[in-house]
């Protein structure tokens, strides 16, 4: 990649005033050290973090004395995302985002972000306004990044124009359509992207180079493109399968509840195709026809892992055809401990006035975490159901 | 047996000039290695400062590291280095996104008079040992280099020294109003090297 490997010298000339690295060495001047004790519990940001920042978070969320302000500034910033008069109500929203990606380095479920993300797509969708914002596409990707099976996001965004000017937009959708091996569908949305001129087209460029130079290094694969771009099944799905024919599959196989929804259920999603072809002209078609409401995340997939564990020899597991008793729903029953310091501030924020209106309720962890786990498995399912692509 | 010991503990300026230039190719090497300017399977892992430590086996980056430790090796025999500094750059638009920076004080007595100073390898192994833990940790706060780059560096000497004939004069390639971290530093008690990466805190809601 590089190959500019020039040595170069730079004497030490007239430089009169000191520049500001040399003077922050030259100050002293200490850069705590809990980035590095703590790196386990923080989330790379494509940005990078301000390391004062992150060591202040990171003592913070150390101490529950200290985590409180945390907590409390954020709703603060919730409150001014209510209460923000100007003339760029996306504005309230990043600074809400960026100060939670900084505050809360994990960046795990009780920092509430997918649930902030989620609301901050949600109430700007429509606007013609900001569906060129670079901004507002960015809260997007990073929502995207965040859930389970991104192509649903994608698709939204495809099917509403939402990005379509920036380079970026493509260069994701791309990215993840290569991560779940469809070569054939990631190479349409860079040619999409190049044929809308996307800005910075040469970033675009340089990324699709790339890219063909990997899908050729790549060994020869079998390429499941675009006719495959319903979420990809594994592992249950190869045993449900031949018991498909006879009967239903045990629930504990089902993990794939969508192929056979796809087929008995065709006639309602057949609303969503017509609008498309009004859309852009060329080869590229927002892939629609798969469902939209059964998404079949991760979490549906893998249910053995949420099985609560017990004796095997004593217990016999029920046979029922065709139910879907998921192990998910059973693990809800498992009470969570709640530490005391917690259920103090539970009871706070109950007295607290909770604004009706108010977009993000002061919801405890508990609710963040229910709330959270529930967008990224399906990340438009508070999206009313006639936004979905018509 | 006891003066054995001492005997050991002794760094020369020479002694000192090849740990300082060593640990320059290791850190570069670290540097290109977690930052990812160049492909993760050009790196084989090394045992180094008891650590697992990733050397390129590009022919190109290696000789130009090669050549760069022995330049470098020259400089601090001669206590003339002052700083050095590993630049990233967009390889699109050469705009800087990363420094880091090793600043070296000399104890000029031992390069004016010969004498020697005392300090055990092992200290300086384990100096050295926290700096590089810190580089490869350095993803917690550093932004994703998500383009193709470059690296060039940078060494900041007496003005009395000649530039050599495969380097040129540059600008500093500072990067305006960064985020700087200063990391650990080590001292071989005849070259200090203190170390600080600054890096562009990129503002993602700009319009």
């Amino acid at each position: 990649m590089s190959d500019s490997c020039v040595g170069l010298k730079m004497a030490e000339g007239e430089v009169e005033k000191m520049d500001p690295e040399t003077e922050f060495l030259a100050s002293k001047r200490r850069s705590g050290n809990e980035w590095e004790m703590f790196k386990e519990n923080v989330r790379p940001l494509k940005r990078g973090r301000n390391v004062n920042l992150l060591n202040h978070a990171l003592n913070s969320h150390t101490h529950n004395t200290l985590r409180k302000p945390l907590l409390q500034h954020r709703s603060k910033l919730i409150q001014a995302i209510h209460h923000y008069q100007g003339h760029d109500p996306l504005l309230p929203w990043l600074q809400c985002i960026k100060w939670v990606q900084e505050a809360f380095p994990p960046g795990g479920d009780s920092s509430g972000l997918v649930v902030i993300y989620e609301q901050c797509v949600r109430a700007f969708w429509h606007s013609e306004r900001y569906k060129d914002d670079l901004r507002y596409l960015k809260v997007w990707l990073e929502y995207a990044d965040n859930c389970f099976d991104a192509d649903v996001i994608y698709a939204f965004l495809d099917a509403n124009g939402i990005g379509k000017t920036h380079s970026d937009f493509y260069i994701s959708y791309a990215l993840h359509l290569e991560s779940k091996n469809k070569f054939k569908a990631a190479n349409q949305i860079f040619d999409l992207g190049i044929s809308r001129n996307a800005e910075p087209v040469e970033k675009l460029k340089a990324a699709y180079r790339q890219f063909l130079a990997r899908s050729m290094a790549r060994p020869k694969a079998v390429d499941d493109s675009v006719e495959k771009l319903a979420p990809t099944r594994s592992f249950g799905t190869v045993l449900a399968k031949g018991e498909n024919r006879d009967r239903a599959p045990l629930s504990t196989l089902n993990c794939d509840p969508s192929v056979k929804n796809d087929r008995t259920r065709a006639a309602p999603f057949s609303i969503y195709k017509d609008s498309v072809a009004t859309g852009d002209a060329g080869t590229h078609q927002p892939d629609l026809s798969h469902s939209w409401l059964t998404l079949g995340a991760r979490a549906d997939r893998n249910k053995e892992n949420n099985a609560i564990p017990g004796k095997w020899k004593s217990y016999k597991i029920p046979q029922r055809p065709g139910t879907r008793t998921g192990g998910a729903t059973a693990s809800a029953v498992i009470p969570v401990f709640v530490d005391e310091e917690c259920q103090d501030l539970q009871s706070l924020k109950a007295e607290g006035v909770k604004s009706s209106s108010l977009k993000i309720r002061q919801e405890d962890d508990k609710d963040l975490k229910r709330e959270t786990e529930l967008l990224r498995k399906n990340p438009l399912r508070n999206f009313p159901q006639n936004s979905l692509p018509r | 047996m006891a003066a054995r010991t001492v005997a050991k503990d002794i760094i020369t300026l020479r002694g000192s000039a090849a740990i300082v230039s060593e640990f320059f190719g290791y850190a570069a090497n670290s540097i290109l290695y977690n930052r990812g300017v160049y492909p993760e399977e050009s790196f084989v892992k090394v045992k180094k400062y008891g650590l697992p430590m990733l050397l390129t086996e590009d022919e190109g980056v290696k000789s130009f590291i090669a050549n760069l430790t022995a330049q470098l090796s020259e400089w601090l025999e001669a206590g003339k280095l002052q700083r050095v500094v590993l630049v990233i750059m967009s390889k699109a638009t050469g705009e800087v996104l990363e420094r880091w920076n090793f600043s070296i004080e000399t104890d000029s007595e031992v390069v004016d008079k010969g004498v020697s100073r005392e300090k055990s390898d092992k200290e300086i192994m384990r100096e050295i040992q926290a700096i590089m833990r810190q580089i490869a940790s350095s993803i917690t706060y550093l932004p994703c280099l998500d383009e193709p780059c470059v690296f060039d560096v940078l060494a900041y000497t007496d003005k009395d020294v000649a530039v050599p004939f495969t380097w040129t004069e540059s600008d500093p390639k500072l990067i305006a109003n960064p985020q700087m971290v200063k990391l650990h530093s080590f001292d071989t008690k005849i070259h200090k090297v203190d170390t600080l990466v600054s890096y562009k805190n990129d503002e993602w809601d700009e319009p």
